[in-house]
């Protein structure tokens, strides 16, 4: 096999246009998963604040299911198998429309809502309760003292764990390969059965993820230092 | 001695249990308008207990408490009983200011977002008041960054701007180093001068000789002596009340 | 629900295949070579991660560097290029083809490795700085104090993290079936291949059958955080200062 030579890669727009699509793919089904994460989580807290205890125990069996089945099963039972339980129609017009990329951004999302929920349920249990009584005795209402007091100190206190999560989130994107959804890995294979140059495709692949990851990680770390200053003295 | 005109505060035979523990036994008493009360005894006697119950940041049992004509512990709505709530100011021990939010802000949120008033006239109102508890030049400065002394100035702001027509203070000055017990002794003064209704939880009887009207003295769950501070101090009455003042000398 | 029934069915049809893969007609798969793989990998990965944790903890920076390199490498891309840079290394670095199942196992142990190390690097800077300075005082040197006093309590207090990383490891095991291992996921694959018609249940299966696995695997590694943590208080009461001089539970 001739030597490393990365431009075999990266000289062929075919390749790049490939990378660039991929790149885009993966971005997709982060931020399409992440959004649905996070608000399927605040919602999950908010059900759990519930005095129900139905709304108690369908919450933990949420949860205890998303984090105790592989990500890469829980896609396939969406993609494979609820898919399956679709009209059939409903299943053709899916296909025809990218309904990997939507399956994906569903199970990945479902799946990540069980942690942030935690991560926000832990973020709340960690104010505390001298707030509550301060915001009550002003006044506010219930949602007034969580919409003001409470949630922004929830937030703040679960932006490291919601930060971790969201890199794992980003990560697991390309698990979405293995319903066919094109992003950056599938992508990374495809030119690697191409050219057999697996060394220069592989290299160029966890350069990008590297890049991705570090700018989340550091975009992590500037907030951790914007909240810091809002934390009680020592 | 202040002119008191009415009630501001009435507790009718308030009666409290921790499971089978008595913690409020029979109170009954009154703080009158521009009244300034303090309340004091030894640990455990329900001190807090009693003040907490006033804004129903504690249940009661059996009896009444009558706060501005009102019934707090009738049944109500819970938008009638946060009004209610917004209307009587309260000062924790622990400040229990919001980290989040800069002092101003602190002081702003409340009148915004229970009582409705446009951020402009919020703004000025918390100015003012941060002003009347010296604390202009840290308006912008977040909690975290201000001493515990600055901190319950700012929490007694944050009450203040309210506009309630009674404070109620739950130990405000026990959780500050001595040197900064003063600054917050300095700015109550101040509202009782201005003919605030006050109700005060508090060991500093110094504060209760100069300031209050009356001096209630608990003991088990029960006010066991009412008197004004140079009769309270002087000649006390209730053996419990002798011993808790000779116990203070002696320290 | 006629759901159920065939869900019943299947499990009663193929569970042998489940269990153990198309062994003896075939490499050993299913369930038991979930375990397995994820046993070997942890195994592999206990002892590399723990020289990874003394290696990020020393004062050389030869040493320290490279290993935080590892880790930020390991926790920086997906575990699914990592897969396909050891399916694509390792038989150029042995000489010869290797099977799917040791590709898999190599994978883990590296990537839980980095974890792992992480792990044990919290453990040992959680323990109280009292206990090197006590070890030193008697004569220990560096490494003599980490074997005899600082790891064995370390590695006592990291048990509850370690198997929840076992767990995670055997979430992981899936991602082999992008390689053809033959572990459970890939058979239901195979079962699902073969019904065509009922993925729906057979992919139920699946989830339940991790669920399972793992659920109960937490519920275990929940009791244990308690008893260690029980434990724990008794010691720190038991904290005098001369304390060192006399074995204590969870020491060698």
């Amino acid at each position: 096999m001739s030597g490393f030579d990365l431009m075999a890669i990266l000289a062929k727009p075919e390749f790049l246009r490939m990378l660039i699509h991929g790149v885009q793919t993966t971005i997709l089904v982060f931020i399409g998963s992440w959004l649905l994460a996070m608000s399927l989580g605040a919602l999950l807290l908010a059900v759990r604040m519930l005095p129900s205890r139905i709304a108690e125990a369908g919450v933990a069996a949420y949860i205890s299911y998303h984090r105790n089945v592989p990500t890469l099963v829980q896609l396939m039972f969406w993609y494979f198998g609820i898919a399956s339980l679709l009209p059939p129609e409903v299943q053709i017009w899916l296909a025809d429309h990218n309904s990997e990329a939507v399956f994906a951004i569903i199970a990945l999302g479902l799946c990540q809502a069980a942690y942030f929920s935690e991560d926000l349920r832990s973020g709340l249990r960690a104010v505390p309760k001298g707030q509550w009584e301060a915001a009550r005795a002003l006044g506010h209402s219930f949602f007034g003292a969580m919409r003001w007091v409470l949630m922004p100190q929830a937030v703040r206190n679960a932006s490291p764990a919601i930060m971790n999560h969201t890199v794992s989130l980003f990560k697991n994107s390309s698990l979405a390969m293995a319903i066919g959804v094109a992003e950056l890995t599938h992508v990374i294979k495809e030119i690697e059965s191409r050219t057999f140059r697996a060394f220069e495709a592989y290299l160029l692949g966890t350069l990008i993820y590297l890049a991705c990851t570090l700018l989340l990680m550091a975009f992590g770390a500037w907030l951790e230092r914007r909240n810091r200053r809002l934390r009680p003295a020592a | 001695m202040r002119e008191t005109q009415g009630e501001m505060i009435g507790f009718r035979g308030v009666n409290k249990f921790y499971g089978a523990l008595p913690a409020l036994v029979d109170v009954t008493e009154s703080v009158g308008r521009g009244e300034v009360v303090v309340v004091c005894g030894p640990s455990g006697s329900g001190k807090s207990t009693l003040i907490r119950t006033v804004n129903r940041l504690e249940e009661i049992h059996s009896g009444a408490i009558l706060f501005d004509g009102h019934d707090v512990h009738a049944k109500m709505s819970s938008a009638q009983l946060n009004h209610l709530r917004g209307r009587i100011g309260f000062v924790f021990q622990s400040f229990n200011l919001f980290p989040h939010l800069s002092a101003l802000e602190n002081v702003m949120l409340s009148p915004m977002r229970v009582s409705g008033m446009a951020r402009a006239a919020a703004r000025e109102r918390a100015l003012a008041l941060l002003d009347r508890v010296g604390l202009s030049a840290r308006r912008d400065a977040f909690p975290g960054q201000l001493s515990g002394g600055q901190q319950q100035r700012v929490a007694i702001a944050r009450a203040l701007a309210m506009e309630p027509p009674a404070m109620l203070f739950d130990e405000p000055t026990s959780a500050l180093d001595p040197e900064m017990v003063t600054e917050v002794l300095t700015v109550m003064r101040g509202l009782a001068n201005d003919g605030m209704t006050m109700m005060c939880v508090t060991h500093e009887m110094g504060f209760a000789r100069d300031v209050a009207d009356r001096v209630w003295f608990m003991d088990e769950g029960r006010i066991v002596e009412t008197a004004p501070p140079e009769d309270f101090f002087g000649r006390p009455q209730h053996p419990r009340a002798q011993r808790f003042l000779s116990e203070l000398r002696t320290r | 629900m006629s759901m159920l029934g065939t869900i019943v069915d299947i499990v009663r049809d193929n569970w042998l295949l489940l269990l153990v893969g198309q062994y003896p007609n075939g490499p050993l798969g299913g369930i038991a070579a979930t375990l397995i793989l994820s046993v070997l990998g942890i195994a592999c990965a206990f002892p590399l991660g723990v020289l990874m944790a003394l290696a990020s903890l020393s004062p050389w920076r030869a040493l320290r560097l490279p290993v935080f390199a590892l880790i930020y490498l390991a926790r920086g891309i997906p575990l699914l290029l990592i897969i396909l840079w050891v399916y694509f290394l390792l038989p150029l670095l042995i000489g010869h083809n290797v099977p799917g199942f040791v590709t898999m196992l190599v994978t883990l142990a590296i990537y839980e490795a980095a974890f792992i190390s992480e792990i044990v690097r919290g453990g040992i800077q959680a323990l109280p700085k009292g206990q090197m300075d006590a070890a030193r005082a008697l004569g220990h040197g560096h490494l003599g104090a980490m074997r005899w006093v600082i790891l064995p309590q370390a590695l006592f207090n990291s048990i509850p993290s370690i198997l929840s990383q076992f767990v995670s490891t055997i979430k992981e095991t899936t991602l082999g079936y992008i390689i053809n291992v033959p572990e459970l996921t890939f058979a239901a694959g195979q079962i699902n291949n073969r019904l065509l018609t009922k993925p729906f249940e057979v992919y139920a299966i699946l989830a339940i059958a991790y669920f399972i696995v793992c659920w109960t695997l937490t519920w275990l590694a929940g009791v244990l955080e308690r008893r260690i943590a029980a434990g724990r208080t008794h010691q720190a009461d038991a904290a005098a200062p001369p304390s060192f001089l006399t074995p204590r539970p969870g020491e060698a």
